[in-house]
């Protein structure tokens, strides 16, 4: 689990694309994202899987990547399955499947390689309800913790005989409840605490809080946004 | 017998958490694993009971490799007691929650009930038992979890900082109820940073610092060094800073009250 996990997971780095100002970024990511929805040949797909194969080069993520393409991969074969005996062409299925990893993996890329707090700014960019912002990148940042504390519970079910691997499918969704129970407890406990905290230092008092950062774009960044703007233009204009 | 030869760990991201690790542990023993956080206490003990396999080098337990065994069938013998009790509590009722390792362990009626009976009573949750486990006070619940572990009687017994979020009072039962396990023959793993708490269960103690073992010896020997506790983080007992305060090296007391006893009898003197 905490192998699938890690391809979700942003993590510090160095490389010029963790350094691009977060709204190129999502501009990259939404980009690959539309191609992917937009192109129906298996070689164009090829096209985007090489585009998000550079970028995730650059960002030093192949790894973590290859994780979310593997995790991907086994939603894409049940597609591919239920697509090809539903009276589709295996060349069809293959192309939807193909899809769907490259949608995956295109949504992937900006959680990678965008902290929680670059999320933050974008989203406050937009002018969303600073309420609704609070709410989602708290969930994104609080992933790797709930990972981590589910890691824990299993440790603690397993070392009290708890067998996750054995007997039929019921039998094991079943063994989930002293997994899922203590969890849900934990987290909801969690936010509470949360929530208090954030009370008493203040949030919700200001409607408009100041900001010590704000989003700026660089040069870099602008040469970024053209290059990707024209290479998206093209790709439309020329009928994919 | 508990054996680690040439043990090391390394996470699933390639960190290095155990460094060429060599320890026994002998049978009806106290050892005590102190440390810095992040010195690798808790993924050192997760190698006894299976929930972690080395990467290299061997863990023995009673001359059986750990590899081959799966935690379920390793955890008869080992159990666990972890750190958040939070974590491990999901029954509707504390009976079910203490009925639950028994249960998975396919123990005959006659012994679970027997077993039930004996921690209902050892750890004072007969009023309890009917009600839900997550309405409990922090050291009820850990009470809780030390039953539900000590239930299926388990030969040795791992505690993960088990004095967190106890009273004075129940440390002192814990303490009690350690000595008596280990009259009873059990084998007593001890987590812990209540330096005071173990200055006064007197184990064996392990120290760890950044994935090595630093030093291996009894309570006195540990925690008079000075320069080892200084590397591994630990701030030696009150009772030895004020003893050796004052310059008295020979007799050190475990308690405040023989802390008074020798004061009395210097003043005497």
């Amino acid at each position: 689990m905490q192998f699938i996990a890690n391809g979700f997971i942003y993590r510090k780095s160095n490389s010029i694309i963790h350094k691009l100002d977060p709204r190129v970024k999502l501009l990259i990511s939404i980009q690959l994202f539309t191609l992917a929805l937009l192109v129906s040949d298996l070689y164009n797909l090829l096209i985007i899987f090489v585009a998000i194969s550079i970028f995730s080069l650059l960002a030093k993520i192949t790894q973590r990547l290859l994780r979310t393409m593997i995790f991907a991969a086994g939603f894409s074969m049940l597609i591919l399955i239920i697509n090809y005996f539903a009276g589709y062409s295996l060349i069809y299925s293959v192309q939807i499947a193909l899809r769907f990893i490259s949608i995956v993996c295109s949504t992937s890329l900006f959680f990678l390689v965008t902290s929680p707090d670059e999320l933050e700014y974008v989203l406050r960019w937009f002018r969303l309800p600073r309420d609704l912002v609070f709410a989602f990148v708290t969930s994104v940042r609080f992933v790797p913790v709930i990972l981590m504390d589910t890691l824990q519970i299993m440790d603690a079910q397993k070392s009290r005989g708890l067998e996750l691997e054995k007997g039929n499918p019921i039998k094991r969704i079943k063994k989930f409840v002293p997994i899922l129970v203590p969890l849900i407890i934990n987290e909801v406990i969690r936010s509470g605490e949360l929530a208090e905290a954030m009370e008493s230092r203040g949030y919700g008092i200001s409607k408009k809080p100041t900001s010590l950062y704000s989003l700026k774009l660089a040069n870099y960044d602008m040469i970024v946004i053209v290059i990707t703007i024209i290479s998206f233009s093209s790709i439309i204009l020329l009928g994919y | 017998m508990i054996k680690f030869e040439n043990v090391n760990y390394n996470h699933p991201d390639g960190t290095n958490a155990l460094n060429d690790i060599n320890l026994e542990i002998p049978e009806n023993s106290i050892t005590a694993i102190v440390g810095n956080n992040g010195a690798g206490k808790t993924t050192l003990v997760k190698h006894i009971n299976g929930l972690l396999k080395p990467t290299t080098g061997t863990v023995r337990i009673k001359n059986e490799d750990t590899r081959k065994s799966s935690v379920a069938e390793l955890s008869r013998n080992v159990g666990m007691v972890f750190q958040n009790a939070n974590h491990q509590l999901f029954a509707d009722t504390v009976k079910n929650e203490i009925l639950f390792g028994l249960n998975n362990f396919r123990f005959n009626e006659e012994f679970i009930k027997e077993r039930y009976d004996f921690v209902i009573e050892l750890f004072k949750l007969k009023k309890y038992e009917s009600i839900s486990p997550l309405k409990l006070s922090g050291g009820e619940k850990k009470r809780v979890c030390l039953a539900s572990v000590l239930a299926w009687n388990p030969e040795i017994l791992i505690l993960d900082e088990p004095t967190v979020g106890q009273d004075e009072l129940q440390k002192t039962v814990l303490l009690e109820f350690i000595n008596q396990l280990h009259i009873n023959k059990k084998t007593v793993i001890v987590i812990s940073h209540d330096i005071e708490f173990l200055w006064r269960l007197q184990p064996n103690i392990v120290t760890m610092s950044g994935g090595n073992i630093v030093e291996i010896g009894n309570s006195e020997k540990i925690f008079r060094n000075e320069e080892l506790m200084n590397k591994v983080g630990i701030i030696p007992p009150q009772i030895i800073k004020i003893f050796e305060g004052i310059g008295i090296k020979d007799e050190m007391p475990l308690s405040l009250e023989d802390s008074c006893t020798v004061i009395k009898n210097l003043r005497n003197s």
